[in-house]
């Protein structure tokens, strides 16, 4: 199958796995492709989660759409870069999995996730059960081939006017056909959360740009996402209404928070409060 | 210890589960009415649902069934004598008023679907989830 465990899979090979307990693993983000968003590094400890998750439950459910109370993001990531994954799991069942969980880059950390929670739906619904049991056990015994992952294309945000100040709206059409569909979900493609966090966020970024945020020219980094919030699956060709609004009570001095939301057809899709600063570069 | 939950008991711990729930849905405590519908009120959806029952076992330190409400609803009842084909019997109505005392009468449609159950809820019911479980937690102790 075109695509399956490679065009969105961010795990390689489990070095230590205790199903509903803990993992560790890695990834190698490709040196040929231009770009890893610190979302998609997310996406990796919360996939390492999922393998852990649904061993536990013998592959009945699998954790999709999520909550994630923080998200800390301490460094940016390069392509060439080796990710250590390890995620704590808090609490699973055939139900929900909370977990937290880091990746770090030579040991040093590059993002924190604390307490999130992932409802549980029929793994068949999504994927092939078998598939996923096997793929798991490889993982675990010598891992995937390094290499698989191509990048995504770029999704650009159309801005759309706004007379409000400390606010920036926008559609992000969702391609109706991109290689990622292939491996979320085989059986149900389904827009990747962690690309429409990392459209929402590239929003924000461009207001608080606008808006003159920032020192010296310095454009403001995210450093924390909180109060995510998946409600909804985004299917293939479904047109997002992003809307990044500066928060009015936290508009003063080096950090500054910003209430992000996604919608389609006028029904909340997501919601996440970010928080910018300056941020290390790798 | 009587198993009826008392008014006092729920008293006790409305403060924090409003508070809670407020931080959960994004919306300010004093919406948070003990009988409002979460879900035709405040626009609770079932991830809300979810977040609210993580949010409140940490909150109390406390273990709730996630997606068991239903269940504790039915009580003693089994599932045929509960419901039949989606529906809920009369005797199955007459277990939910009960259990959902809270939840005033007019909101009991009949014919009531299982799936719409959810639709009752408010915040007053999570008050009763979260004393019922410290009363088992206690008991386990």
């Amino acid at each position: 199958m075109s695509g399956h465990f490679s065009a969105f899979s961010f795990v390689d090979r489990i070095t230590a796995f205790e199903p509903g307990v803990r993992a560790r693993g890695a990834f190698a983000i490709p040196a040929p492709i231009a770009h890893f968003p610190a979302c998609l590094v997310a996406e990796a400890v919360g996939q390492l989660a999922a393998w852990t998750a649904m061993a536990h439950i013998e592959f009945r459910g699998r954790p999709v759409a999520a909550l994630a109370s923080e998200t800390r993001f301490s460094r940016d990531v390069k392509p060439g870069q080796v990710l250590d994954l390890s995620v704590e799991i808090d609490d699973c069942d055939d139900a929900a999995v909370a977990y937290h969980g880091e990746a770090s880059v030579a040991g040093v950390r590059v993002i924190e996730l604390r307490d999130c929670l992932g409802p549980m739906l029929p793994v068949a619904d999504f994927d092939e059960p078998v598939a996923m049991a096997a793929r798991l056990a490889l993982l675990r015994a010598e891992g995937a081939p390094p290499g698989r992952f191509h990048g995504v294309p770029t999704l650009r945000v159309v801005r759309t006017s706004t007379a409000e100040p400390g606010v920036a709206e926008g559609t992000l059409q969702v391609p109706a056909q991109a290689a990622f569909f292939a491996d979320h979900f085989p059986r149900r493609p389904v827009f990747p959360a962690t690309l429409l966090l990392d459209a929402q966020l590239t929003l924000a970024q461009a207001m608080l740009a606008e808006s003159g945020h920032g020192s010296a020219g310095a454009l403001l980094a995210p450093t924390r996402m909180m109060r995510v919030k998946v409600r909804s699956f985004t299917a293939p060709g479904t047109a997002l209404q992003l809307r990044a609004a500066l928060r009015p009570d936290n508009s003063q001095g080096e950090t500054l928070m910003v209430d992000l939301t996604a919608s389609a057809d006028d029904k909340p899709v997501a919601t996440a409060r970010a928080e910018f600063s300056a941020r290390v570069q790798a | 210890m009587s198993t009826v939950i008392t008014q006092d008991e729920i008293n006790a711990v409305f403060p924090t589960v409003s508070a809670t729930m407020a931080d959960a849905l994004g919306c300010d405590v004093e919406d948070i009415k003990p009988n409002v519908s979460l879900i035709e009120g405040l626009d609770a959806e079932s991830i809300d649902f979810l977040d609210m029952v993580f949010r409140l076992e940490r909150a109390f330190k406390i273990k709730i069934p996630r997606g068991k409400i239903v269940e504790n609803a039915r009580g003693t009842l089994t599932e045929a004598e509960f419901e039949q084909k989606g529906i809920v019997t009369d005797v199955g109505m007459a277990q939910l008023k009960s259990y959902l005392s809270e939840v005033p009468a007019d909101r009991f449609k009949t014919p009531m679907k299982v799936a719409d159950i959810p639709r009752l809820f408010t915040p007053e019911t999570f008050c009763k989830l979260v004393v019922q479980a410290q009363r088992d937690a206690k008991a386990a102790a």
